[in-house]
Parts: structure tokens; C-alpha cells; sequence
């Protein structure tokens, strides 16, 4: 694995049936799963260690996600998030894991230190950034970022995927994953 | 942007002598003079609910809580609760093998998530109007002490009605004269039906209205409060108790949808005139009015035109901006004012000429060769032009050594009373004069450079 910084497109892995936009920013070493959908203008930036990005996921405009060595004396690590997340416009994400079926709303930030297992939603311009692991369904809303937990976890996000893998390509470039990858 | 962000420079004297920003003041055109909505009469004129727009009587609102039937808050943030749809499957009864899927309804806030399935409220058949309230346990005892009291009251106003009633006696011969005996004696009728029926009743009320329970003791805390960790998430806080103060529950898992608050629309009359200030269109999907007479439509508006560095005694030249919303050219005149306040802080030296501030044109911004103005300005007062705003420069001598320099001036300036024109529409409405008091805060005195 790369522990430096690479700015190579090469090291990018685009499953065929994902849609990333042309305008996204990739940089460094990347998977993008199946059927995951990269809006325009979005930063995924694997500075200090690759980033897997599994499949079903939403990707909005303008959402970082960045996985920075915040350490420098500790090794790399990868920055894995699973399947059938939401990161919604704006959001600022560097934690390393994220599980299944998570939701992070506009504009909220979610730190290197804190881990989402699965069914988590963090608010709209809520910031999580103390060391903890996320218990699954926490739901973290409003300018205090009160807590709660709900019973179900959010419904995937399939017929959104189905809409915007129809429309984007109608009115972007698409990233092609490399000839070598397809065969 | 003085108008909306920072209102609290530019103060106008209301009538009731506050100072104000003009985008809080009303004027009426029958007294002509500044009103704030501390000095008018508020009147409500339908409550409604600002979820579904419905509007109803104050009688039935007051019947209803004051809370919209079909509309819920999400009862852990406020929130207004959505209705979700969900397809359930069942069995088919007829044909064992077969499924059948049934629309299924909940509520959920979108906010914080919060579903009513979370506290295992059972899904709907329909879509609103199914919602079972809960049953306030105490709900007998409060409508038997409401019953008791009405009937209190109901005495106690029969019992007035007729002392005044004895004192009037003596103009019967008028209301006789005018052919009113008849509704006279209706009234008495009425009256005396209802203090018999009061008095009787009102025996029977006291005598049927159980004391309230002293609470003697309460049961003991369990064993283990204090060694059992608290579970925050499973908890309510405070405001969602006593969001609902006849339940008040402590139990996260007992928190129910609450009736959305209804809203009212209020209209603003004038106390001395007894005119109406603000009357909003009675259907509350519109936000026009029928009559609003804020300031602002009215009065020139005066502006600071931009920042100034104040020394102590020392003369500052400071443009101010007049922005007329009325459609005539207006004569303003800025005159000096005694200020009895002790707030004024600097001396201001004005335009000794009155300036006329060209009418309001709302399409001359679209115009491609606007009309030249000419008014003969004195470039000496007159700091620029442009369509209705004027630059007016004076100059300001603080006459402190530091804090806010405050300047005070009276503006005179025309205004058009349209209400003296009513049914004659030939003539020009009469042109009267009328003075706005206005404080300004031009800025803050300069720190010296040591």
C-alpha cells in the first residue's frame, strides 16, 4: 500500500456500473464500488492512506472526504465506508471507518477520531469529532447536536441512485474506469 | 442595507416618544403621526394553522386548545411531523397463497428522525385524521372544576347585570319611546331565568365539587437509583416535558405527536383614531394587505451614506442619503432639534436650503435613457442624485471626547393625505406638512494613536 500521497490517476478503481462525474476531484488511491454515485464537485482525497468507497453510495456535491494523517508517528491507515451511505451536500468527512446505511446531512463534519458502525445519521451543520465509536442507529440532530436513537435504520437510497445514474450522464462527463480494469 | 441590518443607527421619535428604525413604525394618514406597534391596538383577526393553512373561528379554536386537528409537532424537537406512506403485504384471506399489499400510514419528523413507530404507535389506514390523542386522566376532574366555575362566574355576572339593570330603570321611558320595551323585556326574562337557574345551580355546583386529594405519601425510591446507570437516550428532557404539561413524560418510549400551535393573524388599528394601521387579506394562503401603512411607504428614509472618522472637536464632513418612497416629488427640510434627551453627543451643521427628493419611479431603473433631473442643487449641500435618493452633506462636531457620536434633527417634509380626498377624484389630495424627530448613531469616536 502507498503511504505518501500519490496524485497518479492510475492507482483509481472505478467499478463499471458506478457514476462519477468528470468535475469531482480524485486524488491519490481509490475504489469506487458498484452502482455508487460521485456528483460534480466533490473532493475524495486520499492523502495519508487509501480510501475504499463500497457500493449503493450518494456522493454530493462539494462532500470532502479526506483521510488525513492526523498523526504522523502512526501508520496509515485505510479509510473504508461501506455500503449505502448518504453524504449529502457539502459534508466534511475524515473518519476512517464508516459502516452500512449512514447518513451525513449537509455541512456537517464528522473527525478522524470518531467511527460510524451503521444506521447513523449525523445532522445538517452537526460536528462530530471526539474519539468515539458511533453506536448503530445514533441519530445526532439540531445546533446542539442532541442525541437520540432510532429504532429503524434509514431506508436505502435505490430509487435515488436509479433517478441520478439516469440524469447525471444526460449533463456530465462520466470518469470511465481504465480499459484494463473492464476486461 | 440601514434599512433591514442595521436598524438600530438610523431612530425615528414615534409618538409615543420610543425611538425606532422606520422599518417599525406606522404611520397614520388620519392623525399623521408615527405609531410603533407598542402604541397601536392589536386585534386578532383569525387564528390558523401554519402547517395546512386552515383557518377557523376563534370559537372553535379556543374549543380546540388552540391547536390545529390534523397537523402534529414531533414531540422530541418540534419539528413538524410528515405523514410517510409504506406498502405492507398481507396474506390474502381469501386465497391463502396470494399477498396483497395495503398502504400504511405514520408520522415522522424529518428533522430528528423521530417516527411514530418509534414508540410503537400503530401504522394508519388513512392518511390524516385517524391519530387517537391521548386520554388525560385528570380530564374529568378539570372539566368538573371548569363546570363549577362557569357557573361562579355566570352568577356573579347575573348578579351584575342586575344592579345595572335596577340602575337603568329609570331611562325606560327613553327605550320605550324608541319601541325597545319589547327587547327590554326579553332581556329581563332572559336575566331573571338565569339568576333562578344560577342561584339554584350553584348550590347544587358547590355542594358536587369534591375537594382536591392531599398527596399523604409516596412511594419509595426504588433500590437501585443510584446504582442503576442512567440511560440518557432513554430519558426526556425538560423542554419536552413541559411541552406537554398533562403528561409530562419521563420516558422517552411515552413521547406522542402533539397538536401544531395554531398562529394568528392579527390587524393593527390606531388607539386615537380607531383606524386601522395593518389589515392583512383574510385568506392566510395570502401575504398581501389590505391596508398597511408602515413608515416606510411613507416617510423619506434617511441613511447614513457611508463611514466617517470622528476627532473629538473637530469639524467632519458626513453624507447622509434621503430615499423618498412616495410617488411626487417631496420638499424635505432638516432643521435643527432641541434635544431634551441628553443623548445627542455632537453638534450638526445642516443644509439651510430645503431640497426636493425626486419622486419614486419603480420602473426608471429599467429605462434606457432615464429623464434628467435638474432641481438647481447647491453642490455645497448636495452631495449626489440618483433617481429617488439624495446625498445631503452636513457637518458633524462631536463634542464629546469619546463613545458614539449621536447627532439629533428634525425633518419637515411633505406628505400627500390621500384619505381627505375621498369621492372627489378630480382634485389633487391635499399636500400637508409633517415632522419626523430622528437620532442618528454616525459612528464611534476615533482612538487616538498614542
Amino acid at each position: 500500500m502507498a503511504v505518501s500521497a500519490r496524485h497518479d490517476r492510475g492507482s483509481i478503481k472505478i467499478a463499471p456500473d458506478a457514476i462519477v462525474c468528470e468535475e469531482c476531484t480524485l486524488v491519490g488511491e481509490i475504489t469506487i464500488g458498484s452502482r455508487t454515485v460521485v456528483h460534480p464537485k466533490a473532493r475524495i482525497i486520499a492523502e495519508a492512506g487509501p480510501i475504499v468507497i463500497g457500493d449503493f453510495n450518494i456522493i454530493e456535491e462539494l462532500v470532502t472526504i479526506k483521510n488525513r494523517n492526523t498523526d504522523s508517528s502512526q501508520k496509515a491507515q485505510v479509510l473504508i465506508i461501506g455500503n449505502n451511505n448518504v453524504f449529502e451536500v457539502g459534508a466534511d468527512v475524515e473518519c476512517l471507518k464508516i459502516g452500512d446505511n449512514n447518513i451525513v446531512e449537509s455541512r456537517a463534519h464528522v473527525g478522524s477520531n470518531v467511527e460510524l458502525t451503521s444506521g447513523c445519521i449525523i445532522g445538517a451543520m452537526c460536528n462530530v469529532s471526539c474519539n468515539e465509536k458511533l453506536a448503530e442507529n445514533t441519530v445526532i440532530y439540531g445546533s446542539n447536536c442532541e442525541r437520540r436513537f432510532q429504532r429503524d435504520k434509514p431506508p436505502a437510497q435505490g430509487l435515488q441512485i436509479d433517478f441520478l445514474s439516469k440524469i447525471l450522464p444526460n449533463y456530465h462527463h462520466l470518469r470511465k474506469p481504465p480499459k484494463s480494469q473492464k476486461a | 442595507m440601514a434599512t433591514y441590518l442595521d436598524v438600530k443607527l438610523v431612530k425615528y421619535v414615534c409618538s409615543c416618544s420610543k425611538r425606532l428604525p422606520v422599518c417599525r413604525l406606522y404611520l397614520c394618514r388620519h392623525c399623521l403621526k408615527l405609531r410603533c406597534s407598542d402604541c397601536v391596538q392589536h386585534e386578532v383577526d383569525t387564528p390558523y394553522c401554519p402547517n395546512c393553512l386552515e383557518n377557523m373561528p376563534t370559537s372553535e379554536a379556543k374549543l380546540r386548545k388552540n391547536r390545529c386537528g390534523s397537523c402534529y409537532d414531533c414531540p422530541g424537537c418540534g419539528h413538524t411531523l410528515m405523514t410517510r406512506a409504506s406498502n405492507l403485504t398481507l396474506p390474502d384471506p381469501e386465497d391463502a397463497t396470494k399477498t396483497i399489499s395495503k398502504k400504511m400510514y405514520y408520522m415522522a419528523c424529518s428533522f430528528c428522525r423521530w417516527t411514530t413507530r418509534d414508540v410503537n404507535i400503530e401504522d394508519q389506514s388513512v392518511a390524516s385524521g385517524a391519530w387517537q390523542d391521548q386520554e388525560n386522566e385528570h380530564a374529568k376532574r378539570i372539566n368538573n372544576l371548569l363546570e363549577h366555575y362557569r357557573k361562579l362566574a355566570q352568577k356573579e355576572k347575573a348578579e351584575k347585570e342586575r344592579k345595572k339593570y335596577v340602575k337603568r330603570r329609570s331611562h325606560m321611558y327613553y327605550t320605550d319611546k324608541y319601541g325597545l320595551t319589547s327587547v327590554a323585556a326579553a332581556r329581563k326574562k332572559t336575566l331573571s331565568s338565569i339568576s333562578s337557574l344560577s342561584v339554584k345551580d350553584n348550590e347544587e355546583a358547590v355542594s358536587e365539587l369534591e375537594p382536591g386529594k392531599r398527596v399523604e405519601d409516596f412511594a419509595p425510591l426504588p433500590d437501585d437509583i443510584f446504582t442503576k446507570p442512567l440511560e440518557l437516550s432513554k430519558m426526556t428532557c425538560m423542554e419536552q416535558r413541559l411541552s406537554t404539561p398533562e403528561f409530562q413524560p419521563a420516558n422517552a418510549q411515552k413521547m406522542f405527536p402533539q397538536h401544531k400551535h395554531l398562529l394568528i393573524r392579527k390587524s393593527l388599528r390606531c388607539k386615537e383614531c380607531e383606524h386601522n394601521l395593518s389589515k392583512p387579506d383574510f385568506n392566510p394562503l395570502s401575504i398581501k394587505f389590505k391596508i398597511q401603512l408602515i413608515a416606510l411607504n411613507h416617510i423619506p428614509e434617511i441613511r447614513i451614506g457611508g463611514p466617517a472618522v470622528f476627532v473629538p472637536n473637530k469639524e467632519t464632513r458626513v453624507v447622509l442619503t434621503l430615499n423618498n418612497p412616495q410617488t411626487f416629488d417631496t420638499i424635505v427640510k432638516l432643521l435643527a432639534m432641541d434635544d431634551e434627551s441628553g443623548l445627542t453627543t455632537a453638534k450638526i451643521e445642516l443644509p439651510k436650503k430645503e431640497m426636493i427628493l425626486a419622486k419614486r419611479n419603480d420602473l426608471a431603473g429599467y429605462d434606457d435613457n432615464p429623464v434628467k433631473q435638474d432641481f438647481n442643487d447647491d453642490p455645497s449641500s448636495i452631495a449626489f442624485r440618483n433617481l429617488n435618493k439624495v446625498g445631503v452633506i452636513v457637518k458633524v462636531t462631536p463634542e464629546v471626547e469619546q463613545g458614539d457620536v449621536i447627532v439629533s434633527l428634525t425633518m419637515q417634509h411633505e406628505y400627500r393625505n390621500t384619505t381627505a380626498t375621498v369621492g372627489t377624484e378630480d382634485t389633487e389630495p391635499p399636500v400637508v406638512w409633517i415632522e419626523q424627530k430622528v437620532f442618528i448613531k454616525l459612528g464611534t469616536i476615533a482612538e487616538k494613536v498614542k
